[in-house]
Order: structure tokens, then sequence, then C-alpha cells
């Protein structure tokens, strides 16, 4: 009965081709008004899986972005469906970032396992999306540095090098070694090594109706 | 039967300096074996060649017999090793990879190819014994717990034979005994415990068997209750009895909060001028954020803080250029604070004058070090380095974050010695937290205890007595 049970999730493989599919229909159709109320639908839809908070999350920077393009366009050519156009194609991107950001990157990872994707792919986009509040807090430190240190300001090109460029890598330099290390240490190898998931990723039939939704949603927009 | 045996092993990362000479060492399952020696004397290197480290990630020419369980590990790949030995690393913060505790701790179950349900029970079997959640998140951890969620996530491994490298470096008191009670009962359990630390006041309770490295060789300790005592000892303080006149900063009310949650919450101290102060406290209780807030790296989310250096400062709680001229601060980590490419243009950077850079420079022994680059040297000496650039500006106030962190007992007295004379000759105020009981009280003419983000007492030296008195009941 796993199959019909309510996931808080979507299945990670069809959160990216969801979202594939709509930045593929937002680009190809962009310029028809019939885009816009596919992205409406798609927008309601997605919330309706598991994406409710990212979806709000990405609203206000969507009308603050999309709109300053559109607005862009719009005075650039003095034609509305320009506008239009614009709003379309950043209203895809931002659809599918909602998506992405809505699956957890260990469950992407374990999905992408599950499919035997090769390891070192796997490993390295699960410490790519944790590296970025590293990289966050090291650029903060270093900075926090400069200014206890008297070291100037960071727009001068030699005081950039010297007092934020050296201490920041030297420090990512260390991170990263110390990282692999322990991942090493860890039993963690590429090649053909034998390895298990700890949590499987099961479809479920929520899953199959939320992409196929998109799908179906897509193409009447494309046929109507 | 011996978990770990050396016979004759050499080993060199160039093929001619020998790193390790000749060295035989062995460890026992049922024990905790401790590894002592100042630092670059080999320890590190010792415990690679064990978990296999050496020669597989980090090459060089090892030589000799390395046998773990009875078997021989010499040519055998990292794979087959780690499933032997477990290692647990410094700087736990930088190894975790995964949001949530029980993640983290499969990662290396799902490497060995376990089984789920096998991982589920090894998550709550460490889960238990390493005194964590689960469910919590990684990043919300408190630096003791990150160190036991590292070491639990090598313990899931089901090695039997554990090393851990430096694991009390930054914990407190009360995060150190927590450890060292764990790894005892492991130990009780047949785990054979292989540790490298500085910090003997903590290990000397627990530890069963001392070694001694230096130089590349190494010697079992017989006597080892007097060998750990000997580096124990609290540090003297050579500085005179201190009369407060003045204050330097007054802290009223002052609280500290990100979003919800409080961090320091009505905070009331006077900080003299010219005096030495010591922040003490549990991990995690708003030490380093007082730090941070009398630095005027953070400002005050409530209360007031007064300064008293200079009236040119003002009281707006704005760290301009010339206020962190006065205001030196030295971080826990070095790396942060070297920029220059050489030591002497290092420490000459914001110095006095340069004369008064090379004075500085010969009283922090960093003469001979003066033409290389501050990153080619060792985590020690970098220390020495970043404390004595802060320093050749000469500020009024002096605030250090752990400075002693890593030290060897040597080297620790003679960072002490540094610190106090300078304290003597420039009449700086001095403001230092430290988890250290061997040179608290050498820092100390002030202690204030800081508890769940409030001041808990303020005292003389008899306050750090007490404080690591309790922290040990």
């Amino acid at each position: 009965m796993s199959f019909f049970r309510i996931k808080k999730n979507v299945y990670p493989l069809f959160a990216i081709v969801a979202s594939i599919a709509i930045i593929v229909y937002a680009l190809v159709m962009a310029k028809r008004a019939s885009c816009s109320y596919f992205l409406i639908g798609a927008y309601f839809w997605i919330m309706i899986f598991g994406c409710f908070r990212s979806c709000l999350r990405m609203l206000p920077i969507y009308i603050i972005v999309g709109g300053l393009f559109s607005a862009l366009f719009y005075l650039a050519t003095g034609v509305a469906s320009s506008a239009l156009t614009m709003a379309n194609r950043f209203g895809g991107i931002f659809l599918a970032v909602a998506i992405g950001m809505s699956v957890e990157s260990v469950t992407m990872t374990r999905n992408l396992s599950q499919l035997r994707c090769p390891r070192s792919v796997t490993l390295g986009m699960l410490i790519a999306t944790s590296f970025t509040t590293v990289l966050r807090t090291e650029i903060n430190r270093v900075r926090e540095s400069m200014k206890t240190r008297g070291a100037g300001s960071i727009l001068n090109p030699k005081i950039f090098y010297r007092a934020f460029l050296i201490p920041f890598v030297t420090r990512l330099v260390k991170i990263s070694d110390t990282l692999a290390l322990s991942v090493e240490t860890r039993g963690f190898a590429l090649g053909k090594v034998e390895y298990t998931v700890y949590k499987k990723e099961n479809i479920a039939f929520s899953d199959i109706l939320f992409l196929v939704g998109i799908i179906v949603g897509g193409t009447l927009a494309v046929v109507l | 039967m011996k978990a770990v045996e050396l016979k004759q092993v050499s080993f060199s990362y160039d093929g001619e300096k020998k790193v390790l000479d000749n060295v035989d060492f062995f460890a026992e399952y049922g024990e905790i074996t401790l590894i002592s020696g100042a630092s670059g004397q080999g320890k590190s290197t010792l415990s690679s060649i064990i978990c296999g480290i050496i020669p597989n990630v980090n090459e060089g020419v090892l030589n000799g017999s390395v046998l773990v369980d009875g078997e021989e590990m010499q040519g055998k790949r990292l794979g087959t090793i780690c499933r032997k030995v477990g290692i647990v690393l410094q700087n736990a913060d930088e190894q975790i990879v995964h949001k949530i505790v029980e993640d983290e701790i499969a990662f290396g179950c799902e490497n060995l190819a376990f089984a789920p349900d096998d991982i589920s029970s090894k998550i709550n079997e460490v889960c238990k014994l390493m005194n964590i959640d689960p469910k919590w998140k990684t990043r919300s951890l408190s630096g003791g717990q990150k160190q036991r969620l590292i070491t639990a996530s090598t313990l899931a491994m089901g090695q039997k034979i554990v090393i851990l490298d430096e694991p009390l470096a930054n914990l407190d008191k009360e995060g150190s005994e927590l450890l060292m009670s764990i790894l005892r009962s492991l130990c009780e359990k047949g785990y054979c415990i292989i540790i490298s630390e500085h910090r003997l006041d903590m290990i000397m309770p627990y530890a069963d068997k001392v070694w001694h490295m230096e130089k590349g060789k190494i010697k079992q300790i017989e006597d080892a209750f007097s060998y750990l005592s000997g580096q124990s000892k609290q540090i003297d303080d050579v500085c005179p009895r201190f009369i407060s006149k003045d204050y330097a900063f007054r802290l009223e009310n002052v609280g500290f909060s990100v979003k919800d949650r409080k961090i320091l919450d009505d905070v009331t101290v006077a900080i003299p001028k010219s005096g030495r102060v010591v922040l003490l406290g549990e991990n995690g209780c708003g030490k380093t954020t007082l730090l941070r807030l009398i630095s005027r790296l953070y400002k005050p989310t409530k209360g007031r803080i007064t300064q008293n250096i200079d009236e040119r400062f003002g009281q707006k709680n704005k760290g301009s250029r010339k206020w962190f001229k006065s205001v030196g601060i030295v971080y826990q980590n070095p790396d942060y604070q070297l920029f220059m490419p050489t030591v002497r243009a290092e420490i000459e950077f914001g110095a006095q004058s340069k004369e008064y850079a090379q004075c500085v420079m010969e009283r922090f022994s960093l003469a001979h070090l003066a033409d290389r680059h501050p990153h080619s040297l060792s985590e020690g000496q970098k220390r020495r380095v970043s404390i004595a650039a802060v320093l050749a500006s000469r500020p009024q106030v002096l605030i250090l974050d752990e400075p002693t962190v890593g030290q060897d007992y040597e080297g620790l007295k003679s960072l002490v010695d540094i610190l106090n004379s300078e304290h003597i000759d420039s009449g700086n105020t001095m403001i230092t937290v430290t988890h250290d009981v061997r040179c608290a009280k050498a820092l100390c003419d002030i202690a204030v205890v800081i508890k769940d983000g409030k001041v808990a007492s303020i005292g003389g030296k008899d306050k750090v007595d007490e404080f690591f008195s309790l922290s040990k009941d």
C-alpha cells in the first residue's frame, strides 16, 4: 500500500523531470498568453505536492526580478507582449527552482545512488549543496579578520588578493583536504565498489499524478 | 591480543628526512592508549600509518611492519584498512556532509555496504552511546556535539580499533569528561582506543598506557601518573597583584539575540582598565559572543556597553579602523588573520616601528622564521605569529579567544609567559576565553563565569578554582 501513501516530498527524479519540462514549456511558449495560464496552474499544482514553502519563498523574488525585467523590456520595445514573454520565461525558471528547492539534497543523492549514478557525482552534489553555507561563513570570517587587522578596503585589488583571497583560499583548501580525508576514512571509494542506500526512495501514486499533471497541463497549453 | 603493533617502522615524506625512525609501538584491546609529545614530533604521522592514510592518501617512504589485529597492513588499500580501524580526525565541523545526524552516521555504513536494517540499528546504538539525537540538525550542534557526532559516525562502522586525533581540543571540561567516559565504556566492551592529545590533565584519569614521542622516536612511559601530572600542572602567574582603579568597559544589562534565540541576557559587568579578565563557561554559553560585543564586532540587541579607552571612539558601538588598532583581537583559528608574504612583514604590518616588530619577533622566538610564509608554518607557530602580529601594534585592549588550543605544555607555558610579560610592560587590558585549566589562573585577575547567557558569578583566581572543580564534580 506504500504506493498510495501520502508523501511529503516529490520523488526526486520526477522533480528533476518536472523542472526541465516546465522550463522547456515556458521558453518555447513564452510569447503565448496560454503559457501564463499554464504557469499559474503549475504554481498551484506543485504547491499541493509538497512544494508549498518553496513556492511562497520564490514568489516575492519572482515578482521583483520578473517584474523588473518585464518592465525593462516593455520600456525598451513599447510592446506589452514582450513584457509578457519575459514574465513567462522568468516564471518558468522560478517554478523550476521552487521544485528543486523542495527536494532535500540527501534524498536526491540517495535516489541517484539507487539508480547507479556514479558516486563521484552524487557525493559531489551533496558536498556542493552543503558547501554554500560553509562558503558564506568563511567569507564573513575572512572579511571580519581584515577589519580587525586594519587591512583596508576589499575594493583595492592588492588588498583583496593578500588579505582576502589568500586566507580564504587557504581555508577552503584546508576544509576540502579534511573533508576528503574524512570521507575516505569513512569507507568512501570511487569505482566499482559495493555500497548500499540507507533509505530508498520509492515512487508513489502521488508522484505519478504530479508529473502527469505538469505534462498534461503543458501539452494542453500548446494544443489549445 | 595486540590490536595494533608497529615493528621497526620508519617513515619519510621526501625519502630523506625521517619523521618516524625505527618505531616499535603497540596498543591492546580493552585499553585507552595515549600518544603524547610536543607538536611536530610525529604523532599524527603515526596515527595516519595505523589507519592507512599513509601511504594510501599521503605518499612517502614507509618501511617496517604494521600489524592490525594480527594482520599485516602494508600494501592493503584504505577501503580494507578502514573496515578494521576507524579514525576521528581533528576539526569535526569541517567533516560533516549531511544535514541530519542520522544521515551523517549512515554515510560510513552505506559505504561499507551494510544492510539498511543494520544501519538503522547501528544509528540507534551509537546515538544512545554518544548521547545525541538522530533527528538533530547537524548545523545547529555545539562543538562538543559535533565531535561526538563524528565519533559516532566512525563507531557505527563497527571497527574495534578507534584512533582519535586531538578530540578534546575545542571541548569544555564537561564535554571532555563526557567524551572520555564514553571512550572508557567502549574499552570495557573490548575496543582499542588510541588518543593523540595535548590536554593531558583531561586524559590523566582515563589513560591505561602512555607513550611519549620525540624526534620521530617513541617510548612507553612506565610511571604514567608522574609523567602526566608533570605536564598537567597549573602555570604560575608572574604578574603583580592587580588593583582596580578605573574601568575599560562597562556592560549594563547587555543582551544579544539572533531571531528568537537569546544568546546573552542581562549581562552586567565592568572590565577594569589594565586588568586581566578570564571568561569561563561551557561550550555555547555565550563567551565568544560577549567578546565580539566588547570588541564591537556585534551590536547588543539590548542594554548598553560603555568604553573608557579613548573619548575619540565614542559610545556608538561602531568599530572603526582606529578602534581595531586599539582593540586587538586574536581569533581561535590563526588562518584568517595571516595574509602577508613573510612572518616579518606580517608582524611589521600595523607595528609601531620596525624595531619594535623585531623585538616582538624575538620575544615570540620567531626570528628564525622571519622570511617564511606564515601559511607554511606549523599550527603552533601560526598561532604565535598571529598573536605577535596583533601585539606588535601595542593595542590597549587585547582580546584572546582560546589562544592555547592545540599547544603542547612547553608551548603553552611560553605563550602565557609572553602574554603576561607584555601585559606588565604595556599595561594593556587583557580579556581571554579559555577552557584550559592549566593556564586560566595564570591569565586572570578577575574571572567571569557565564552560564546560559548570563553572568553566573564574578570573582578572583578562586573563581577559576571553583569553576573547574565544580565542572569536575
